[in-house]
């Protein structure tokens, strides 16, 4: 194709500002559960594969809550939030609980096996109780805004997209400070840095891990009631819809780096959508069946190949 | 050796005879649903090889898997006629050589990559090949699929399942002469200690890269046998969501069935072919249909998932533990749970 064509057929809404804040907003739901991954990869050193289902968990209690399934009382909608995100922490801190603790001097490898066990007991036991879900309503609607607070060259900003942006940069920066400041955020690192010499200075090593996979759960939680708002939230929805996407994320921005995991976000999600708005940028892409992940994949395949350690990370 | 304990494993040599070769001709769906039993160990083996003897956990095995589906469709492309009997043959010579050949990529890749870095790799190898060579027009028929019909003396169900038998019993045979040579020892060796194991003179690479193209070799004839049972190939069945789960099940049968355990892989994989049809079976005969009917998707995957964390968090050599002292048991020896085990650890120590 030549240049003229391209400039010729290149429609400045549809092909950049659209796919700019789609991106962005995509990108602020990879970040978010790519935050969860590089919290549990700083701390423990491995990766966990239950982090989508943390999130799906979160987002299939709200719509529970909020709907009431046929058989519970509804409940009140703000009240469905933390309830949400309490439930993920419970969860989270149950699999540490049962699974990893139990594996806590075992080859890393069989512990990422058991965060893939993990995955796949939450996505079952979700299809058993609650085989048929759907999308619960949007906050937004509820308080009764407009749909969209303004629109850039005809394109509306979406309140969730918005708050979802909102909720990782907070996170990221919470948990950027937690790790820089806190006692316990020290003592993670800590125990990553070698475990036997931080327990003979007096940190334990169970509650401290205890903690972090509760951390996780929450940060799973929040992205988890924020994607709920736009995608129906079927057993298994997240790990689906978002974990390859969110380990791209997250190596891309370095595994060991919190603000690498928001960068790797916010790029990530810009990516797909331009990819997706365009696939005339990659030649034959229109042949693959699913390009966004096809894109991510290459790109996991390529930085880990060419700098392990990501944008920002330290080690690999 | 006793009369009774003769008699005994005598008597119980035969119901496994009866149970592998009669009980599948009772009936049609009986025979296929066993035939994804034979296929399913078929990949269980191959499984075992990378990740049980050699250490190295693949989340990418359904891509091997598939090629291999696709490239037998592909060379056979029956149409309505039967396959020819050489082009059968020939289009599972192929599944071994591309499947074995995507695993060799895929190991040169892998030696830069150690660790937890390379479950990650294969797991997005697994879906960069499923999703990009599949959604392909001239490979998978303009989205339409391919007919790989079986050739004429293997039209019967019961005789594929049979033929699924014979290749499941050479791979198992090769893969129990491949433990005792020397490559065998080496995987092993690898897995316990690369670094020691390269201070005894064994060439990790080499090692390596021959158990991912063996593991591939295997893997892809399975996915052979797999696009002959329906006879036909739709590249829905191995890309995407279904894809991945693919590769969780092949995952859990290699764990469950106790890393380096053969005969624990193969019955574990049987169990898991065969769970959705014995699920459907039971549901069924309890008249639970409105139970079950939302819930079919995520069953396997739930009780999958149990005999997942009860073997990583409480026996890491899966069902070994059981199917050692009676496989032993079986062969004359005396029955005992203690004695020289195979397998160990789930996977490698790796200390990267």
């Amino acid at each position: 194709m030549s240049h003229a064509v391209l400039a010729s057929s290149f429609d400045s809404t549809t092909q950049f500002v659209t796919p700019l804040i789609n991106g962005l907003f995509d990108g602020a739901a990879y970040g978010l559960l790519a935050l969860g991954l590089v919290l549990l990869y700083k701390s423990n050193r491995i990766f966990n594969f239950a982090q989508g289902e943390f999130a799906t968990v979160a987002g299939i209690v709200a719509y529970m809550g909020s709907t009431g399934y046929g058989y519970m009382p509804k409940l009140p909608y703000w009240l469905c939030f933390p309830i949400a995100v309490l439930a993920s922490v419970v969860v989270a801190m149950l699999s540490q609980l049962l699974v990893i603790r139990p594996m806590f001097d075992r080859p890393r490898v069989v512990v990422v096996v058991g965060t893939v066990g993990i995955a796949l007991f939450l996505i079952g036991l979700e299809g058993f109780f609650f085989p048929t879900t759907g999308v619960i309503e949007k906050f937004t609607t509820h308080l009764g805004l407009s749909s969209a607070p303004g629109t850039i060259d005809r394109v509306q900003l979406p309140w969730t997209g918005i708050v979802t942006l909102a909720a990782l940069v907070l996170l990221a920066l919470l948990s950027f400070l937690f790790f820089r400041y806190s006692p316990t955020g020290t003592a993670i690192l800590a125990i990553s840095q070698d475990s036997t010499a931080a327990r003979t200075v007096g940190i334990s090593v169970q509650r401290i891990s205890l903690i972090t996979w509760g951390l996780a759960g929450l940060l799973g939680g929040v992205a988890g009631v924020l994607i709920a708002q736009n995608k129906p939230m079927v057993p298994g929805a997240v790990t689906g819809l978002a974990l390859t996407g969110a380990f791209a994320a997250a190596v891309l921005g370095g595994m060991t780096s919190l603000p690498g995991a928001f960068v790797g976000g916010v790029l990530l999600g810009l990516f797909q959508d331009f990819v997706n708005a365009d696939y005339n940028l990659v030649p034959g892409l229109e042949k693959v069946a699913s390009p966004a992940d096809f894109m991510f994949v290459l790109l996991i395949l390529v930085v880990l190949l060419i700098r392990p350690r990501g944008l920002l990370g330290k080690e690999a | 050796m006793r009369a009774p304990g003769l008699a005994l494993r005598g008597l119980i040599w035969v119901g496994l005879g009866v149970l592998v070769f009669w009980v599948p001709s009772l009936t049609e769906p009986l025979a296929y649903n066993a035939t994804i039993g034979a296929y399913f160990a078929v990949v269980g083996l191959s499984m075992n090889i990378l990740v049980g003897y050699t250490g190295q956990l693949s989340l990418g095995q359904q891509g091997f898997f598939g090629l291999g589906a696709l490239v037998a469709a592909n060379v056979a492309n029956t149409g309505v006629n039967p396959a020819e009997p050489l082009t059968f043959a020939f289009s599972l010579i192929c599944t071994v050589l591309i499947g074995a050949a995507f695993a060799l990529i895929l190991g040169l890749v892998a030696l830069r990559i150690t660790g937890l870095y390379l479950a990650l790799l294969t797991l997005v190898f697994g879906v960069a090949v499923t999703s990009s060579i599949f959604g392909i027009g001239a490979f998978n028929g303009n989205d339409a699929g391919l007919k790989a019909n079986r050739p004429d003396f293997l039209v019967g169900g019961m005789r594929f399942y049979l033929f699924c038998v014979a290749i499941l019993a050479l791979v198992f045979y090769i893969d129990r002469r491949l433990v005792a040579s020397k490559a065998g020892r080496a995987m092993l060796a690898t897995k316990e200690n690369e670094r020691a194991a390269e201070a005894f003179g064994i060439n990790v690479v080499g090692t390596k890269l021959l158990a991912f193209s063996l593991s591939g070799a295997v893997a892809g004839l399975a996915g052979g046998l797999a696009v002959f049972l329906p006879q036909t190939f739709s590249q829905k069945d191995y890309v995407g969501a279904i894809g991945f789960n693919l590769a969780l099940t092949f995952v859990v049968i290699a764990v469950v069935g106790g890393l380096g355990n053969r005969v624990g892989v193969v019955v574990a994989s049987v169990f898991f072919g065969l769970l959705p049809y014995l699920l459907d079976s039971f549901f069924n005969w309890a008249g639970w249909h409105d139970f079950y009917t939302n819930r079919k998707n995520f069953l396997p995957g739930l009780i999958g998932a149990v005999l997942l964390l009860d073997t990583v968090v409480r026996r890491p050599n899966g069902l070994g533990f059981i199917t050692t002292p009676i496989s032993r048991w079986l062969t004359g020896h005396r029955f005992t749970f203690h004695g020289d085990e195979a397998g160990g650890e789930v996977a490698a120590d790796v200390r990267a």
